[in-house]
């Protein structure tokens, strides 16, 4: 938070743009954010309508990041003391469906109900945390057993039933939204003065704003502040990370490790207890298969949040982060209308490149980082050369196919139906030899610059970067001319980086002295 | 049903052994799922044709949905044991080929349910026709809205022919129907959070959406879960269910949903285990037995709902 008008330091501007960048990437959550950054602008420019950047998209995400988050913040406590849990989707889903269960079917009040299954989320944790801290067994095996064993009470407990719809109390964990009682109110024309401006200005904003204003999002966020206040601020806090750095040293210095591990399992089958409850806060009824896999999308938000599985470093804002940009990843992806195949692919990319920022970010070497930057420019350019490259090969393809499907007719071979359906008829042929004609220039061109970017990833020569950085913008007429519009902003946003590689030494430098100046 | 994967074998075991005593035939049944709502009914099918044929079922789901390895585990445990036939519902057409190969080489009766093989030859397919079906829902599903309103499908897995055929059938249809209206797809993999999270993605971003189609229920009560979530009341976007789940047509009584193709779930089941006993026994079984499907509206919702036994 440096001021503008009032720099005591007396810094240009440019000293500060560089102390806040060293600033941004020393947080562990920096990575997970930059993703974040970069997928929204990407998703941004593929959909049309309304901004993907808006308000009630975001909230939306927030809204269904809630259940899975609480879990992924239990998670990274876990594994900050170098442990891990595998059992918490199957915890979420056996306390989901008994909460359900016993509202349902018993006759519990939904409050007592909702006590069961924080309960029994903690009764869990100090079955697995006393394995894992009194018996020395290995947190993986224990929380691996209880995968399957969690999951099986589930099901064998509730015959892995759906309930009816659950009584409106658990909304109040999901969708209720706080501003619903006033705008009813003030639609139904019950308002006066101040309050009745206040209704306007809600309904008004309704779709824009207020609608996805929802408990799940409020309950995720302010969870997650409470947390780390408490985190940073208590001797279980700091016992937290001195176990997972140094377990025996912990312990020679009189610390019982044994109970706060204990204690940590505890709140980590606490959270899946209450993700549950923020599930079932949005879901349409209680079932013992919820949950399947979240134990894997909860550990991955936790290490693309920059937590280390090693235990001793990471930080909860990170993990925050990392399951935004999981929901994140599906819910813009849904919304570009990315084909179904391509979504996998894509997301595995996401994360990728979250995780690469993150281990870049810790290593402190600007060769690194300028390695990193040159790959991104090459993968821009990559990119860019899929668009003609894609319907190239796939013409190419077909062809092939259908040759090597006629080679085997000839030989007097019997078609399977596989083999049939890739027969092409002449006028698909024809089609296909067309577009292949009509592609090779621009996909032959755009390889080049793949080329030429590889290069520059390994042999980063200033002139050659600014020859490279040229090459993109270079190309973006020509391409544009021969109609591959969709491809300006790769190569706008690959020429950009591979000119930012080229500073990396520099704001390196300066971060260095500015540090030695202020220590 | 709910055996444990792991005791499969050492189950198989022990009922081939007590069926030599009894003399009762074991047929394996090999289901995709024994918590989802449909398969819990297609299974209840299949009981009850094993009780009809007086045979001996060993059932054994995968530990999780869409687990193709122990699926292949526990058919090469069947065949090894001797069983006197196989249904299969594969949770992958094409993954599940060279198991059902080499079972039908071994002489082993093999009955696909409600999913193909592909890539191998069946004694019998007993399922409904998707294709058809599929075709069916989209025509019906146009009818509900006019030319040019957009409309939500949310897909089922599309690496498996279930899933494909109803998104092609459904497009197909619909789109020759309704030739202006925009179809955006939410992908799943049959996880009804996924189709939720989808659906209320899209539905926040635009305020045109006119229907949201279901390659199946659990993507339906996911729908309604992401309308309710928006705040939208029943009827404010028309519904399109396909399975005809029990609690998919009390949302259709709740005025949720709007149309349903329902499967013949309970009839896939015991269609295909009457099939398996038939072949075990050396009698001549149709290589294609198509159970149907019931086209479920407010109007023929009673109808089902007494068929099918929903109270």
């Amino acid at each position: 938070m440096t001021d503008i008008v009032q720099d005591r330091a007396g810094r240009s501007l440019q000293d500060r743009a560089v102390v806040a960048m060293v600033k941004f990437f020393r947080a562990d959550w920096s990575g997970a954010f930059l993703a974040i950054v970069i997928l929204g602008i990407a998703i941004e420019l593929a959909t049309t309508g309304r901004p993907f950047f808006h308000p009630s998209n975001l909230m939306t995400i927030l809204n269904n990041s809630a259940a899975i988050g609480v879990i992924a913040a239990g998670m990274t406590l876990v594994i900050i003391t170098a442990g891990i849990d595998l059992s918490v989707g199957s915890v979420m889903g056996m306390t989901a469906a008994l909460t359900g269960y016993v509202v349902s079917f018993w006759g519990f009040p939904p409050s007592l109900a909702i006590l069961t299954g924080l309960a029994l989320g903690l009764a869990v944790g100090a079955f697995n945390g006393s394995l894992v801290a009194y018996f020395g067994m290995p947190a993986f095996i224990v929380t691996l057993a209880g995968l399957s064993i969690w999951r099986g009470t589930g099901h064998l407990t509730t015959g892995a039933q759906a309930t009816p719809e659950l009584p409106n109390t658990f909304d109040y964990f999901g969708r209720f939204n706080p501003f619903s009682g006033l705008r009813e109110a003030y639609n139904n024309g019950e308002l006066t003065g101040l309050w009745h401006s206040i209704g306007g200005f809600v309904d008004a904003n309704w779709i824009n704003f207020f609608r996805t204003f929802q408990m799940s999002m409020l309950i995720f966020i302010g969870f997650f502040i409470v947390l780390t206040i408490i985190i940073a601020n208590t001797r279980y806090g700091r016992w937290v990370y001195a176990i997972g750095s140094n377990e025996p040293g912990a312990r020679q210095a009189g610390i019982n490790t044994a109970r706060y591990m204990l204690i940590t399992y505890m709140f980590c089958s606490f959270t899946a207890a209450l993700g549950a409850l923020l599930f079932l806060g949005r879901a349409p009824y209680a079932k013992s298969d919820y949950g399947q896999m979240w134990e894997l999308d909860a550990i991955a938000a936790v290490v693309i949040g920059g937590t280390s599985l090693f235990g001793g470093r990471g930080s909860l804002w990170g993990t925050f982060m990392g399951v935004i940009l999981l929901k994140l990843i599906n819910n813009g992806l849904t919304l570009a209308q990315l084909d179904t195949f391509w979504q996998m692919v894509v997301t595995g990319l996401i994360i990728l490149v979250a995780v690469g920022i993150d281990i870049v970010r810790q290593s402190k070497n600007p060769e690194s980082v300028r390695k990193l930057l040159a790959a991104i420019a090459a993968v821009m350019a990559f990119l860019a050369c899929m668009t003609p490259g894609a319907i190239y090969l796939r013409a190419k393809i077909a062809i092939l196919e259908h040759n090597a499907a006629e080679a085997m007719r000839a030989a007097g071979q019997q078609l399977a139906p596989g083999h049939n359906a890739r027969l092409l008829s002449p006028s698909e042929l024809e089609a296909f030899q067309t577009a292949a004609q009509a592609n090779i220039t621009a996909a032959a061109l755009l390889s080049l610059l793949v080329i030429a970017a590889g290069y520059v990833v390994f042999r980063g020569k200033a002139l050659l970067t600014w020859l490279l950085a040229a090459g993109f913008v270079a190309m973006i007429v020509p391409l544009v001319a021969l109609g591959y519009q969709i491809t300006a902003p790769f190569l706008v946003l690959g020429a950009v980086v591979a000119m930012g590689s080229n500073f990396v030494f520099t704001i390196f430098k300066k971060a260095r002295m500015l540090d030695a100046n202020a220590s | 049903m709910k055996m444990n994967l792991k005791l499969a074998s050492v189950a198989v075991a022990a009922l081939l052994i007590g069926s030599a005593a009894n003399a009762q035939e074991v047929i394996g049944y090999i289901t995709k799922s024994a918590t989802n709502a449909g398969w819990m009914m297609i299974n209840q099918g299949a009981e009850d044709a094993a009780a009809a044929e007086g045979v001996t079922l060993v059932a054994v789901g995968p530990a999780f949905q869409g687990d193709l390895s122990s699926q292949l585990e526990v058919f090469e445990n069947l065949v090894a044991q001797g069983a006197a036939a196989i249904a299969v519902a594969p949770v992958d057409s094409a993954g599940i080929a060279p198991a059902v190969n080499d079972a039908m080489a071994a002489g082993i009766p093999v009955v696909a349910v409600d999913t193909g093989v592909s890539g191998a030859d069946v004694t019998s397919f007993v399922a409904t026709d998707n294709y058809a079906v599929a075709k069916v829902q989209g025509a019906v599903a146009a009818t509900l809205i006019e030319d040019g309103q957009p409309i939500i499908y949310v897909t089922g897995n599309q690496a498996q022919s279930t899933g494909q055929e109803r998104r092609n059938g459904f497009v197909e249809a619909f789109t020759a129907a309704r030739p202006n209206s925009e179809i955006l797809e939410v992908p799943t993999e049959w996880n009804s959070q996924e189709a939720q999270e989808g659906v209320e993605a899209i539905l926040n971003s635009r305020q045109d959406i006119a229907m949201v189609a279901n390659a199946w229920d659990g993507g339906t009560m996911g729908a309604i879960a992401a309308l309710r979530n928006l705040g939208y009341g029943a009827g404010d976007v028309k519904l399109v269910g396909f399975d005809g789940a029990s609690d998919a047509i009390v949302a259709m009584r709740e005025g949720w949903v709007h149309a349903n193709t329902a499967q013949m779930l309970y009839q896939m089941g015991y269609q295909g285990i009457r099939a398996a006993a038939a072949a075990a026994r050396g009698e001549a079984v149709s290589p294609r037995i198509d159970t149907g499907f019931f086209l479920v509206t407010p109007s023929t919702a009673a109808v089902y709902s007494a068929m099918v036994g929903i109270e």
